[in-house]
C-alpha cells in the first residue's frame, strides 16, 4: 500500500509527539508503538524510524519487533475493523465458516482491507469470550453466537446506516 | 579468571574455564560438536539451532552445550542414542527448510551444514520429510553481495557481524516459519544502508549471505 | 510484636469511611448487573441502561451497579436483585423486555417474577439457592466468592468485605514470616507448571541484588481459557493485593501487570482499581503506615501468545520481539533487566490474601495432598452451562462436566475434553473419572494447564481440533529455535494432509517420531508440549485418523474435504424453498420434481442450507466420503 505524503507527515507529527514523553529506555519501546498505533492505527516506516531514533537502535530492530507482534500493522486500517476470534470454542462452533462469509460478503482475504478502506478483516487469537463461541469484535464491540446471516445482517445494516458514521473509539 | 577445572568429555579428561560453555572446551580440545548459531562472545546464547547436545552424567535429558557452564569434574558424552536422535532429527528439519544447491553455491566445501553431515554421518537430502522451501526472491541488489533467504538457516551470525563490522542493517524480523534475517522494512540490500564490507558474507556458515562471483 | 500492628490500624480507619459512604446504600434495591466482557457481548450494558432509565422514570429508590462475572456466562445478560424484605434474587438471559418488567413487577409491586429467576442468593420460602443445585454442590468458591458480588470499580465494595486486611497483616510481619505461611500452605502456580510459589518468592527474596521485580502474568493467550480476565474484570483489587504482598515478601519495589491487549475492560479495571488503591495510600509510598514503597504500573501485551513463556514476556517488556531465553538463569534469578523477577500467574496471586487471611491450614484443607486448594476452570464448547467455575482440586473431570456444566448441549454425545489448550490434550471418555489435579491430568496425558476446558461432542473431529491445535502453535511460534519453528510445521503439514483425505499410512509414524523429538530439542515449553494435542489424541481417538487415511472418511462429518451437502430426496418438500434462499452462492437449484438438490462444485460447505431447512423435514444431511453423493444419486437413480 502506498502511503500519501499527507500521511507520512502525519505519522513522523504524530510520533514525535508521543516520544517527547517518554524517555529512551528501551523498556518503553512497545508502550510507545502501541501510543503510535493507537494515534494512526498503524505503524508506518516513518514512525517507525523516528522511534528508532529516539531510542538509538537500528531501525530494523523496531521493525522486528513490529513484524513480532500480531497487534501492529503495517498497513492502514479499515474505517470498521472486523476480528475473528479463532479460539478453540470458537472454531469448534464454526468460525471458519464465519470468516469465509466476512470474506465472502468484504470481496477480501483475512488481513486485507476494503479498497474503499471502509473494512478490515483480521483474526484474532481468543477474546475470551469463549461462552458465545463464535465470536467476531466489530470496532471493540463484541458480537456472540454470530452465523453467517448474522454476517450478511451487520453489513447490510452498516451500510443502511451510512458508512460516513462515526465509531467511538475507547483509547 | 578462577583456576582451571578438569572436566571430561569422552573419556577424554580436558582442562577448562569455569564458567566457560562446554561447546567451546570441547571444540579447543579438537572434540567435534554440531553446532551453527553460537558465538563464542556471546553473553546469553541464542540456543537457537538445537543441534550441539550432549549428555552430562547425572543429567535426566540431553542439554544444548552451547549454553551449559562447565564445573568440575563433570563427565561428558558427545554421542548417545538420545543426543543422536535429537540432532539427526534437528539437522533434517534444517536441511527440509535449506535450499540445497551445493555445488552452484560458494560455500561448497567450507559449509558449516556438509561438515555437520560428514562428522556425524548424516543425509544433506532430508530423509523423511518433505521440502519446505518458501521460494524467497534472491536478494542481488547489492554491490558485493548476494542474499538468498531460501538457503538461510537463521543463526544469526550475519546480524552480529554486520553490527560489529558494517552499518548495522540486518536483523530478524517476523515470526514462526516466516522469521527471516532481513533489513528496515524488507528493503532489498543495495536500497538499506548496507554499506557492502562484506562481513556478513563471510561470517555466513551456509552461503545465504555470499561476496559475488 | 505489639507495634507492628500499624498497617492494620492505618486500614481500619480506612475502612470507617468506607463504611460511612457504603452506608448511603443501605435500605436501598440494589441491583447487580453482570457487565463483564461475557456479559456485554450479550447487550448487558443495553439491560443496565432499561433498569436504570425505568428506575428514573419510576423515581424508584434503587441502584444499578455494574459487577463482575460470577461465572454462570451461559445465562448473560444476569442480575442479583437485592430488594428489601426479599434474600438476593439472580435473573438470567435477560433482555430489555425482562428488565422493564422486573421493574414494574418487582421492584414496583413485589411480584419477584420467579419465572425468570435461576437462584436466590440466600435461603428463602420460594426459590432454590444455587447450593440447591449439584454445581452449587460441586463448587466451592474461594478465589471467585466475590466475583459479580461487588462492584469492581469501587475498591470501598472490596474494603466492605475485608479487603486488604491480608495486606495490612503482611505488612505487619517479616517478609520471611509471609513467605514461610505460603510456603506451607503448597501454593502451586495456576499458569501451567505448577511450581510452587513460596519458593519462588523466597529464591528472589535471598538475591543479594537489590532491584527486584515482580509481575503478574496476566497473558491469558490459551484459546478457550478465560478465568483471569474475568477475574480481573469481576475483583481486580484481589489481584493487585496479592501481587502487593507478593513484592513485599520478595523485597521489590516495582511490580507489573503484564495484560495481553485483547483484554481492554481488564485494563482498564486494573488501571482504575490501582488509582482507588493508591488514592487511599493502599499502593504507594509508606503505604499503610509502613515501612513499605512500592510502584505497580500495567503493561500491555502486544499479541504473542509466547509472551505467556516468562522469559518471552520479560524480552517483550524489555522492548524485544518476545522469544524465550534459555533457562537457567530463572527469572527469580536473573529476570527483567538482568534483576531477580517473581513472575505469578493471576490465579495464583489470587489465592494469596485468602491463604494470608485464613492461614496455611485452611488452605490445605481443600482439595489434594499434592495440590492443594480448588482449582478454576473456564468451561466452553459444547456445554450447557458454560462458563467459569471453581472446585476442589481432586474434582472428577465428570463432576465438572456433567454436575457443574450440566452435561452436554443438543443431545448430543460426549467425546472428549480438551483440558490445558495448545499444550494439553484430550481426554476421552474412560478418563472422565481422572480427578483434577496437576499429577493425574499429566498422566493421562493432558495437562493442568492455566485451565481452558473445551468440552467435545460427537460432531467434533479429534483429528480436526489436533489439527487446529498445531495450526495455533505453529503461527504463534517464535520461530527461534529449530525444532519449534520446523518441527511444528511439518507435523501441521501432515494433519492438514490427513483432513484432506492426502494421507497415508505411515503418516502416522512419522508424526509420533517428530512429537518425540520436538518435545525433547525444543528451546521453551512453547514448544516442548505444541506435541501434547497430537499425541493424546493418537493415543485415545487413533481410529478416527485411521478412517481419514484409510477410508478418506471423516467420522464426524467435520473435515470439509471429506464431506459434501446431500439433500434426502424423499424428505425435501416440493412446496419450501428455505435453502435455497439461505445459499450464498447459488448451489442449490430445484430439479424438475420441485426437489432440491446441491450443486457440488459450487457448494462452499458454508452449512447455511442445513440450518435454514425447517427442522420438520431435517432433509439436508451431511455424508462422508463425498462420494457417498454420488452412490446416494446412483441408488436412486436405479429405483
Amino acid at each position: 500500500m502506498i502511503l500519501t505524503e499527507e500521511e507520512k507527515r502525519e505519522a513522523v507529527e504524530k510520533s514525535r509527539k508521543i516520544l517527547s514523553r517518554h524517555d529512551s529506555s528501551k523498556g518503553s519501546l512497545i508502550p510507545v508503538l502501541q501510543e503510535v498505533q493507537s494515534a494512526l492505527g498503524y505503524v508506518p516506516p516513518d514512525a517507525m524510524q523516528e522511534v528508532a531514533g529516539h531510542f538509538n537502535i537500528p531501525s530494523v530492530d523496531v521493525y522486528g519487533v513490529v513484524t513480532f507482534y500480531n497487534q501492529f500493522r503495517l498497513t492502514p486500517p479499515g474505517k470498521n475493523q472486523v476480528k475473528l476470534c479463532m479460539g478453540t470454542a470458537c472454531h469448534m462452533r464454526g468460525a471458519g465458516i464465519i470468516m469465509e462469509s466476512w470474506e465472502r460478503v468484504l470481496s477480501i482475504k483475512v488481513g486485507e482491507t476494503t479498497l474503499d478502506r471502509e473494512f478490515s478483516l483480521e483474526r484474532v487469537a481468543c477474546v475470551g469470550c469463549c461462552t458465545l463461541a463464535p465470536v467476531a469484535v466489530v470496532n471493540e464491540t463484541v458480537h456472540g453466537k454470530m452465523t453467517p446471516t448474522k454476517v450478511d445482517g451487520m453489513l447490510f445494516s452498516h451500510r443502511l446506516a451510512n458508512p460516513q458514521q462515526k465509531e467511538d473509539k475507547p483509547e | 579468571m578462577g583456576d582451571k577445572v578438569k572436566i571430561t568429555i569422552d573419556g577424554k579428561e580436558i582442562a577448562a574455564v569455569p564458567g566457560e560453555k562446554i561447546l567451546w572446551a570441547a571444540l579447543d580440545n579438537g572434540i567435534y560438536i554440531p553446532h551453527l548459531c553460537a558465538g563464542r562472545d556471546d553473553h546469553s546464547p541464542l540456543a537457537s539451532c538445537r543441534l550441539c547436545f550432549v549428555e552430562i552424567e547425572g543429567y535426566a535429558h540431553p542439554v544444548p552445550s552451547c549454553t551449559q557452564e562447565v564445573s568440575g569434574g563433570m563427565v561428558i558424552t558427545t554421542r548417545s542414542e538420545r543426543v543422536d536422535r535429537i540432532i539427526g532429527t534437528g539437522f533434517e528439519l534444517i536441511m527440509s527448510n535449506h535450499r540445497t544447491d551445493c555445488r552452484a553455491c560458494p560455500r561448497n566445501h567450507s559449509c558449516e551444514l556438509q561438515k555437520i553431515a560428514r562428522e556425524r554421518k548424516l543425509k544433506l537430502k532430508p530423509a523423511r520429510l518433505p521440502r519446505l522451501d518458501r521460494d524467497l526472491p534472491v536478494d542481488g541488489s547489492a554491490a558485493k553481495i548476494k542474499y538468498d533467504p531460501n538457503k538461510c538457516v537463521l543463526c544469526g551470525h550475519c546480524i552480529r557481524a554486520c553490527r560489529e563490522k558494517g552499518a548495522g542493517v540486518l536483523g530478524f524480523a517476523r515470526r514462526g516459519f516466516e522469521r527471516a534475517v532481513t533489513t528496515f522494512n524488507g528493503s532489498p540490500l543495495g536500497e538499506s544502508g548496507c554499506n557492502n564490507c562484506t562481513a556478513c558474507a563471510l561470517a555466513c556458515p551456509v552461503g545465504a549471505l555470499a561476496l559475488k562471483e | 510484636m505489639s507495634e507492628r500492628k500499624m498497617a492494620a490500624a492505618a486500614l481500619e480507619k480506612l475502612k470507617e469511611q468506607a463504611g460511612i459512604n457504603r452506608a448511603s446504600l443501605r435500605g436501598k434495591t440494589l441491583i447487580l448487573l453482570g457487565a463483564a466482557t461475557c456479559g456485554r457481548a450479550v447487550g448487558a450494558l443495553e439491560v443496565a441502561k432499561t433498569f436504570r432509565d425505568e428506575i428514573e422514570r419510576l423515581q424508584l429508590d434503587a441502584a444499578v451497579v455494574e459487577v463482575g462475572c460470577m461465572g454462570h456466562c451461559y445465562a448473560e445478560p444476569m442480575a442479583i436483585i437485592y430488594k428489601p424484605g426479599f434474600s438476593g434474587i439472580c435473573y438470567g438471559y435477560l433482555n430489555e423486555g425482562v428488565a422493564s418488567r422486573l421493574v414494574q413487577d418487582f421492584l414496583v409491586e413485589g411480584d419477584p417474577c420467579v419465572e425468570f429467576a435461576l437462584a436466590a442468593t440466600g435461603i428463602n420460602d420460594f426459590i432454590p439457592t444455587f447450593q440447591d443445585f449439584p454445581r452449587g454442590i460441586v463448587e466451592q468458591k474461594t478465589v471467585m466468592e466475590h466475583c459479580g458480588f461487588i462492584d469492581p470499580e469501587n475498591i470501598e465494595d472490596y474494603l466492605a468485605v475485608g479487603g486488604y486486611g491480608s495486606l495490612a497483616a503482611a505488612l505487619d510481619r517479616e517478609p520471611s514470616g509471609v513467605i514461610k505461611e505460603i510456603k506451607a500452605s503448597g501454593l502451586r502456580g495456576r499458569g501451567g507448571a505448577g511450581f510452587p510459589t513460596g519458593l519462588k518468592w523466597e529464591m528472589c527474596s535471598s538475591s543479594p541484588e537489590s532491584t527486584r521485580y515482580v509481575i503478574c502474568n496476566a497473558d491469558e493467550g490459551d484459546p478457550g481459557a478465560f478465568m483471569d480476565r474475568t477475574i480481573l474484570e469481576s475483583n481486580p483489587h484481589l489481584v493487585i493485593e496479592g501481587l502487593a504482598i507478593a513484592a513485599y515478601s520478595a523485597g521489590a519495589g516495582k511490580a507489573y501487570f503484564y495484560v495481553r491487549a485483547e483484554y481492554p475492560l481488564a485494563v482498564e479495571r486494573i488501571k482504575k482499581a490501582l488509582q482507588q488503591a493508591a488514592g487511599l495510600g493502599i499502593i504507594g509510598k509508606a503505604m499503610l503506615g509502613a515501612e513499605y514503597s512500592l510502584d505497580i504500573e500495567v503493561f500491555q501485551g502486544s499479541g504473542a501468545f509466547v509472551c505467556g513463556e516468562e522469559t518471552a514476556l520479560i524480552a517483550s517488556m524489555e522492548g524485544e520481539p518476545g522469544l524465550p531465553r534459555h533457562r537457567p538463569p530463572y527469572p527469580a534469578v536473573a529476570g527483567l533487566f538482568g534483576k531477580p523477577t517473581v513472575i505469578d500467574n493471576v490465579k495464583t496471586l489470587s489465592y494469596v490474601p485468602l491463604i494470608i487471611k485464613n492461614g496455611a491450614d485452611w488452605f490445605k484443607a481443600t482439595g489434594t495432598e499434592k495440590s492443594p486448594g480448588t482449582a478454576i476452570f473456564a468451561l466452553a464448547g459444547k456445554l450447557v452451562s458454560t462458563g467459569l467455575t471453581e472446585v476442589p482440586m481432586g474434582t472428577t473431570l465428570s463432576q465438572i462436566i456433567y454436575d457443574v456444566g450440566s452435561g452436554i448441549a443438543g443431545n448430543k454425545k460426549f467425546k472428549a475434553v480438551q483440558i490445558g489448550g495448545p499444550s494439553g490434550g484430550c481426554l476421552p471418555e474412560e478418563t472422565l473419572e481422572t480427578p483434577v489435579d496437576y499429577e493425574s491430568l499429566s498422566k493421562a496425558g493432558a495437562m493442568m494447564g492455566s485451565g481452558g476446558m473445551v468440552v467435545l461432542d460427537e460432531n467434533d473431529c479429534m483429528v480436526e481440533i489436533a489439527r487446529f491445535f498445531l495450526d495455533f502453535t505453529q503461527k504463534e511460534s517464535c520461530g527461534k529455535c529449530t525444532f519449534c519453528r520446523l518441527g511444528t510445521k511439518h507435523m501441521l503439514d501432515i494433519l492438514e494432509r490427513i483432513t484432506k483425505g492426502k494421507g497415508q499410512p505411515e503418516d502416522i509414524d512419522l508424526l509420533l517420531e517428530l512429537a518425540e523429538d520436538v518435545r525433547a530439542g525444543s528451546l521453551c515449553n512453547l514448544g516442548k508440549t505444541a506435541p501434547n494435542p497430537v499425541l493424546s489424541t493418537l493415543r485415545y481417538f487413533r481410529r478416527e485418523y485411521d478412517a481419514h487415511i484409510n477410508e478418506k472418511r471423516c467420522p464426524s462429518l467435520m473435515c470439509k474435504d471429506l464431506i459434501a451437502y446431500y439433500i434426502l430426496p424423499d424428505k425435501c418438500e416440493r412446496s419450501c424453498d428455505a435453502c435455497v434462499g439461505s445459499c450464498p452462492v447459488e448451489a442449490i437449484f430445484s430439479n424438475e420434481d420441485r426437489i432440491k438438490v446441491v450443486n457440488q462444485e459450487k457448494c462452499v460447505k458454508c452449512d447455511s442450507c442445513m440450518v435454514a431447512c425447517p427442522p420438520q423435514y431435517r432433509a439436508v444431511i451431511k455424508v462422508s466420503p463425498p462420494e457417498e453423493v454420488l452412490r446416494r444419486e446412483r441408488e436412486k437413480g436405479v429405483k
